[in-house]
């Protein structure tokens, strides 16, 4: 009944959604009985929330959506005692949980109103607290093809990854009506994962997520890009080039998902496959406006992916071109010196397997939120570099430019100041790059670029996979 | 034997204020104190050990790890404490990265609480193992470097940074690893420095326009901003005092007028409610100019040391934005690892989301972001105590950032309301209808009382072998 009364055609019913996401016949279902009222004639389908236990590729999880059709998808007492049984057996069984979210919070007139305050539990957990429970110990998809208001936000803003079609919105009953925001103002603050096209795109993109957790290993082979992957890095050490087309030349054929590519823009975070191997990427974009700088954005960006690979067992590699975290009047305005240790913190408390790989740039404090400090409790078990790194306190035109401030400022013109700069630059860069650097056990090797793909293969192999029996933390939403 | 004896003198000599009269002076004009007067200031008489007073320049001149600061090993209250300070006339105050390391493997191991001084431009550019910074593998003198050593000890023991001038780049980064980040007015606390600016953007600006602490303390950078190095030494020494329990304390002369102070409607000031319900004189706040609507600090309830989070009507009705959302996580956190049981006073509608706007001011609105959901996690993750008392509203999600859920892995150890609560539709009476939820209502005058009563019955412990979580620097 629920199907037959979705009023939009162009949009899936909440049962459609799930039978998209789910295997064929492997969903059992909920509380399908379940009324908004216990009254005999009521006809609130499951109480606007189709919920239960299916399979993904033959592997368990706990789904629901809310239904659009059913008092416009509202969270009552019933429907939501009956996600917390969902989620009790999500955290019982460590299965991930996917939500349709679609919907407009509070029910109003609700045959029990929501108590105001911390509520008496509705089972051994309850909606918030038990995804807050699920963060780090099974992933949690949040789907959004609609509007979200209050609590239905408040459900996707708890799960790990939230993927949304591009005209949904978020927003709020207020006492001055609905407030409502685009989803593309979420995904430009990092408040949601991935934006796409349809409702289909959006239920492809939860199963692909879940896949790299799922199953840990399948086949996988090298992406026809890789035998030329050296030739994406410029000769001209001062041109950028775009990091996805190393890290995709990197990966397994097609098996790269990017999250939150719209914002933190320097940083790229990605999970991947290697050699069929589940992995999570990290690296600096030095196409991206700040040319691969790690503002507080990138470095908020990047601790959180480390901190939800840790959870979850991802061995992390990293791509690092990295002229150093952001400088400047707005950089610290935003919070440089506080966020800086947010990635640093993060590494150094993982003890999931780092390899990282070092193209070009190694300059100040950066690198250190990319590979950690090389001491501690952690150390990365593999740091290559491929021949084109340079390295050093800070990047060689900072360096010239300080050594060389007096010629440069008295230069006649920018064009000649730019050329003593360079030309010191030039001078100071055999001293830090490549070599030298393999020489001095900066790292434990400099390697072909082709090489890449097998040296880090050959250690992770040799460090299983380890799910553990407790939870390691909490994944920080933001 | 006396020869020697002589020589390791006359070295000694070189370490001290007085044969330096000239540096001294001239820091004093600048209104600070040297790094050995400052250390004298903090720690309790006749208590410090200098680790490494003598090393300095080798034979030939240059310089080594261990100069450009002095550190101790020493007490504050009769409390061990690691203890250091950089000398930002001695190379720019470049740490002495080896013998802070040291010290930092000996808190680590002992669990002591470490106060650093941290002046200056981060690491020395004419250091030996300059450049090579994170690329050194294996190479850390104690058993961590200064800066992994600071985000092991977070969560662990206090950590306290005092930032008295320019600190930027390594320096900087050692300050936002700690737990309590005092500044002292006129500082400056950045990730590149005035040179490293002109250098990479081509604008030369003063330390202060470029990371005042002015805008640090508005937007969340620091957690205190003192006077000067008088006061954050003072302030340094009343953060570290409450990580011990006093045996009791006496309720505020201010607590028996508690009834008349929460009015039954309308917009009051949630600091004399506060100070009405904890020991007199025990407030110490943490980040008070950082979004102002949400109010977190330190107090004592008999001598026990507790965690204030409360809403503060006063500001934007009490809402909690990005912002307040954030400090309360990090605050939660802090109170949990250090074993501090929270109280928590709500009033507030609910959430509100900030948006950032180009050249206009941000939008706020009404909305729930990942930000928000920070506090829950925080919350849920907590074993330490929390006891909650429900003021006025407690609108939307509001109440759950505030206390988590009933639910939840931590459920509130008391969860009391006043008349005047006004939860949804309900009053405090019929809000008494989901008696697993509220404990009872209760006047406000007998709020400290019953909370007391309670809060006896559980013991700090801090025996754990392991840290339960680090402390998010944001």
């Amino acid at each position: 009944m629920g199907a037959a009364n979705q009023d939009d055609s162009q949009y899936l019913s909440a049962r459609e959604r799930l039978s998209l996401l789910l295997d064929s016949e492997s969903f059992v279902e909920y509380g399908v009985l379940a009324g908004a009222t216990s009254k005999t004639e009521d006809e609130s389908v499951a109480d606007g929330l189709v919920a239960g236990a299916g399979e993904i590729s033959g592997c368990p999880v706990v789904a629901a959506s809310y239904d659009r059709a059913i008092s416009n998808g509202t969270q009552s007492d019933r429907n939501q005692r009956k996600l917390g049984r969902l989620i009790y057996l999500a955290n019982r069984h460590r299965w991930p949980l996917v939500l349709f979210v679609d919907g407009d919070g509070a029910r109003q007139g609700d045959h029990k109103p929501p108590p105001p305050i911390v509520i008496a539990p509705r089972g051994r957990w309850d909606v918030y607290d038990g995804l807050a429970e699920l963060s780090g110990w099974a992933p949690t998809v949040a789907i959004l093809t609609g509007r979200a208001l209050d609590g239905n936000a408040g459900i996707a803003m708890l799960s790990d990854f939230v993927v949304a079609t591009r005209e949904s919105t978020f927003g709020s009953n207020s006492t001055s009506g609905t407030v409502s925001r685009s989803v593309d103002d979420f995904a430009k603050t990092g408040n949601i994962d991935l934006l796409v096209e349809d409702e289909r795109a959006a239920i492809l993109a939860a199963q692909k997520y879940l896949s790299y957790y799922q199953i840990a290993t399948t086949e996988g082979r090298a992406a026809a890009t890789y035998d030329d992957i050296a030739s994406i890095v410029p000769d001209n050490r001062r041109r950028p080039y775009d990091m996805r087309k190393i890290v995709n030349a990197f990966a397994d054929d097609n098996s790269v998902l990017e999250l939150g590519a719209t914002w933190g823009r320097s940083m790229l975070t990605m999970f991947a496959r290697l050699k069929g191997r589940s992995v999570g990427i990290f690296a600096n974009q030095p196409r991206s406006p700040l040319a691969g700088a790690i503002d507080s954005d990138a470095a908020d960006k990047a601790a959180r992916f480390i901190e939800l690979c840790d959870a979850y067992e991802f061995p992390l590699i990293s791509f690092v071109d990295n002229p150093g975290f952001m400088v400047g009047p707005q950089a610290e305005r935003e919070g440089m010196a506080r966020h800086h240790a947010r990635p640093l913190a993060a590494l150094h408390h993982r003890t999931v397997p780092l390899c990282s790989v070092q193209i070009r740039k190694a300059y100040g404090l950066g690198p250190f939120a990319m590979s950690g400090w090389g001491s501690g409790r952690s150390v990365p078990e593999l740091r290559l570099a491929w021949p084109t790194v340079e390295s050093g306190g800070m990047s060689l035109e900072g360096a010239a430019y300080l050594v060389k401030r007096k010629e440069i400022l008295a230069a006649e013109n920018k064009v000649k100041a730019l050329e003593i700069r360079d030309e010191y630059a030039e001078k100071m860069r055999d001293q830090t790059s490549g070599l030298k650097a393999g020489r001095n056990f900066m790292f434990d090797d400099i390697v072909y670029p082709t090489e890449t793909r097998d040296r880090i293969s050959a250690i992770l192999e040799r460090i299983p996979r380890d799910l553990g029996h407790t939870k390691k933390h909490p994944i920080d939403p933001h | 034997m006396d020869k020697l004896i002589e020589a390791l003198k006359a070295v000694r000599e070189t370490r001290t204020d007085s044969s330096r009269t000239e540096v001294v002076t001239r820091v004093h004009l600048t209104g600070r104190m040297t790094a050995r007067e400052r250390m004298a200031a903090l720690l309790d008489e006749d208590s410090a050990v200098e680790y490494g007073i003598i090393a300095g320049k080798t034979q030939e001149g240059d310089w080594v790890a261990e100069t450009g600061g002095a550190d101790f090993v020493g007490t504050i209250n009769g409390q061990v404490v690691i203890a250091s300070s950089t000398d930002y006339t001695d190379q720019g105050g470049g740490y002495g990265a080896g013998r802070l390391a040291r010290l930092f493997s000996l808190a680590h191991e002992h669990r002591w609480p470490l106060v650093i001084f941290v002046d200056g431009g981060g690491s020395r550019a004419r250091h030996p193992r300059a450049g090579k910074g994170h690329l050194e593998f294996g190479g850390p003198i104690g058993r961590f470097t200064i800066i992994d050593g600071n985000a092991e000890l977070s969560g662990w023991v206090p950590t306290i940074a005092i930032v008295s001038g320019p600190s930027f780049a390594g320096h900087a980064s050692l300050a936002a690893f700690s737990d309590f980040l005092i500044a002292t007015k006129g500082s400056s606390i950045g990730l590149g420095g005035p040179p490293m600016v002109e250098a990479a953007l081509g604008v030369r600006v003063s330390a202060v326009e470029l990371a005042g602490v002015d805008m640090q303390e508005e937007t969340g950078g620091i957690d205190l901003l003192v006077e000067d190095d008088v006061a954050a030494i003072a302030a340094a020494r009343d953060y570290l005092a409450y990580y011990e329990d006093l045996e009791s304390g006496e309720p505020a002369a201010n607590s028996v007028q508690i009834d008349s102070i929460v009015p039954v409607e309308g917009i009051y000031d949630m600091y004399p409610v506060i100070e009405a319900i904890v020991d007199a004189h025990s407030m110490f706040e943490l980040r008070p100019a950082f979004a102002k609507s949400l109010i977190t600090l330190l107090a004592r309830i008999d001598g026990r040391t507790i965690g204030v989070l409360a809403n503060q009507p006063l500001v934007d009705e009490g809402a909690i934005d990005n912002d307040a959302a954030t400090k309360i996580s990090r605050f939660v956190e802090i109170c949990d690892a250090y074993e501090y049981p929270i109280l928590s006073l709500i009033d507030t509608p609910g959430c509100v989301a900030t948006w950032e706007t180009k050249g206009e001011d941000s939008i706020v609105e009404p909305g729930i972001t990942r930000w928000h959901t920070r506090p829950i996690i925080a919350h849920q993750n907590r074993t330490v105590p929390l006891f909650c008392v429900l003021a006025g509203r407690g609108g939307g999600l509001g109440p759950s950032l505030m206390t988590g859920f009933s639910s939840g892995r931590g459920v509130p150890a008391l969860c009391l309301a006043w008349p005047t609560v006004e939860v949804g539709q309900d009053d405090g009476f019929s809000a008494m209808q989901y008696s697993k939820a509220i404990d009872d209502v209760v006047a406000p005058s007998e709020t400290r009382e019953k909370i007391s009563r309670v809060l006896r019955h559980f013991k700090r412990d801090l025996s754990r072998v392991e840290k339960k979580h680090p402390i998010d620097s944001w």
